[in-house]
């Protein structure tokens, strides 16, 4: 052996006092992994939980002021200029027919592959393609009104239309009385546009607000309104959960840093002697605190490595029990998660110091 | 300073020297005076035994010259140093130069080799150095167990290992508080010879003793009696101070 260093002196008591370097590790470990899981899901939380909210469906509704004249035909392509590309919007025509048993139902003009992503909560049997254009979405009691689901005649202002019922609706709402049809085809049948349009802006409240107000700029005379229940709800359960997160985050870390700070405090100060011994041979109180913090550090840092895969694995987990998709591990929480636990071993390491410092080598040293 | 040359010692020489050093601990029953203006000096190369019952402030003595605790009152000079002008900095360092530490509990750390308990002490003084490190347990007796921990050392050997780390960085003084106090005839006489070699190279040594044998080796020895300091001349009677 050659030299003796302090990277040498401190690895030997680390391995020496292992039981107590391994629960300070420990401790280290869970402040980390808590920290990681806990930021990963917070950073996460957002577009998770605006994701849950998408599946609502819309959050926006366009109007034509008048029903019959049906929206401008640009209008489609206005709103794409003013909103996300990722927000998602569907058309609809509205008439009234009458089905082959007489009754009056409610046909609705669409994009089914349109309304399919922006009301992803719809319960359908079989999706119709959006490329064909005599095929038929019956919501479930329309259904009724009908001889035979697969081939639905139906007739508007005496003209007869007959569609290939694809698929079957549920969603415990007005849709289930609906029977929706192609746009093109039911423009031609019936004469009339699409007079409204459904929109979903992903994000927050404030994102919706503001598109609301680009969207009415873009489009004026054109009634622009916000489905309001689920704005307004929806930034309240993010208010709520954003809360939540952050005690839980707070309450989690003090708990976690008191533990390690016990833990490392009494692993410096079962050393006592040592530190008398040290100061005997002329070790400086700097160098004596540089020795405790380097170590502390140096734990810390273990904690952070190990932590940090634990926390990422947790995050992976909840998100993905919780919300079926899975959170990635994400490496902007680090640099966090390195300064909390860098902050607890310092202190950790600083208050037994200032403790050994109004200790007394010479008490420390006499026999006994 | 006349009472120094009244106790046979020249101040000019001293490289130890006491003026009315006082020690009080405040403890939870009160103050005690464990130290009691003590007044005296050591020539440099002096053999000095300190005895005294238990509880007399032996200890409080040696820590004090080994600049681990500081005087209620009164002055230290170490080396021509007055010690209470220093910060504790300037003291660390003053220690690590001028003092090396013999314990009566040897206070070797468990976890390093007696080779890397000797070099600790380079390591707090300069820098550490293996084959000088090495070269003092062999000066000790030691040379063979280098590697091994203080766990795998007997007593005896593990106070020459402390005896080795005292020497390493070649201080003027070396303090012992009963170095012997806890080792049998066979190694007290092991360590015996092992100061008297230091004597012989012209190390100043300050030991506290309860054993007349070792009290014997000493050129000269001071009396402690409830924190007071009763002088021996050199090869002379008991000299009071106070009476
Ligand atoms: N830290 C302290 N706080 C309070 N009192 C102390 C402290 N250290 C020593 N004393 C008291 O000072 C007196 C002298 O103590 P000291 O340790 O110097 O005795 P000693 O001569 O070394 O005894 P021994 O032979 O038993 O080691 C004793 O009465 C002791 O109780
Ligand atoms: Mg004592």
């Amino acid at each position: 052996m050659s030299g003796l260093s302090m990277s040498s002196i401190l690895r030997r008591s680390l391995i020496h006092r292992r039981t107590r370097s391994f629960s300070a590790l420990i401790a280290l470990t869970v402040s980390a992994a808590v920290a990681t899981a806990l930021l990963t899901l917070y950073a996460d939380l957002d577009s998770k939980l605006h994701r849950e909210f998408r599946s609502f469906g819309a959050n926006v509704v366009v109007t034509a002021p008048d029903q019959a004249h049906g929206l401008p035909p640009d209008t489609l392509k206005k709103i794409g200029l003013v909103t996300s590309p990722d927000a998602r919007i569907a058309e609809f025509g509205y008439a009234v027919a009458t089905t082959d048993r007489g009754t009056p139902v409610v046909v609705a003009g669409t994009d089914f592959g349109a309304i399919r992503e922006l009301n992803s909560w719809w319960q359908v049997d079989t999706w119709p393609s959006s490329t064909q254009t005599d095929v038929a979405l019956l919501g479930q009691r329309a259904a009724q009104f009908v001889t035979n689901e697969h081939s639905v005649q139906l007739d508007f202002a005496g003209h007869p239309l007959t569609l290939r019922g694809v698929g079957k609706l549920r969603t415990g709402g007005d849709e289930d009385s609906r029977i929706y049809l192609p746009l093109a085809a039911f423009s031609a049948w019936t004469g009339t546009q699409a007079s409204v349009i459904e929109i979903q802006i992903p994000g927050g409240a404030s994102e919706v607000e503001a598109s609301i107000t680009r969207l009415r700029e873009a489009l004026p005379g054109m009634k622009v309104e916000p489905v309001r229940q689920l704005v307004e709800g929806e930034s309240r359960i993010v208010d709520k959960t954003h809360a939540l997160m952050y005690g839980a985050v707070l309450l989690i870390a003090l708990t976690v840093a008191v533990s390690v700070l016990a833990t490392l405090s009494a692993s410096v100060l079962e050393r006592r002697r040592d530190f008398a011994l040290m100061k005997a041979l002329g070790g400086t109180q700097s160098s004596l605190m540089a020795m405790f913090l380097f170590e502390a550090l140096i734990l810390a840092l273990g904690g952070v490595v190990a932590g940090y895969v634990l926390g990422s694995a947790a995050a992976w987990t909840i998100g993905k029990i919780n919300f079926h998709t899975a959170s990635w591990p994400r490496i902007g929480v680090l640099p966090l998660v390195l300064l909390l636990n860098l902050v607890i071993a310092t202190l950790a390491a600083l208050l037994p110091v200032r403790v050994l410092r109004s200790l007394e080598p010479a008490a420390l040293l006499k026999g006994e | 300073m006349e009472n120094l040359v009244d106790q046979g010692t020249r101040p000019d020489c001293a490289v130890i020297a006491l003026i009315g050093v006082t020690r009080e601990y405040a403890g939870h029953g009160g103050v005690v005076r464990a130290l009691d203006q003590a007044s005296f000096s050591i020539v440099a190369g002096e053999w000095v035994a300190i005895t005294g019952p238990s509880g007399s402030g032996k200890s409080t003595l040696v820590n004090l010259i080994g600049c681990l605790d500081r005087p209620t009152q009164g002055e230290l000079v170490i080396d021509g140093v007055s010690t209470s002008s220093m910060s504790p900095a300037e003291l660390d360092r003053f220690r690590a130069d001028k003092i090396g530490f013999i314990f009566q509990q040897f206070h070797l750390i468990p976890y390093l080799s007696a080779l890397e308990n000797v070099m600790l002490a380079q390591y707090f003084h300069s820098m550490t150095d293996a084959k000088e490190a090495r070269s003092s347990l062999e000066r000790v007796g030691l040379g063979h167990r280098a590697e091994h921990l203080p766990s795998e050392l007997s007593g005896g050997e593990q106070q020459r290992v402390c005896i080795a780390r005292a020497l390493i960085n070649n201080p003027p003084i070396l303090l012992a508080d009963e170095p012997t106090g806890n080792l049998d005839a066979a190694n007290q006489k092991i360590v015996a010879d092992l100061l008297r070699g230091l004597h012989a190279t012209g190390h100043t040594i300050v030991m506290v003793t309860h054993d007349p044998e070792m009290a014997a080796l000493a050129q000269r020895r001071i009396a402690l009696s409830h924190g007071k300091v009763f002088c021996h001349p050199v090869n002379g009677p008991v000299v009071s101070l106070e009476r």
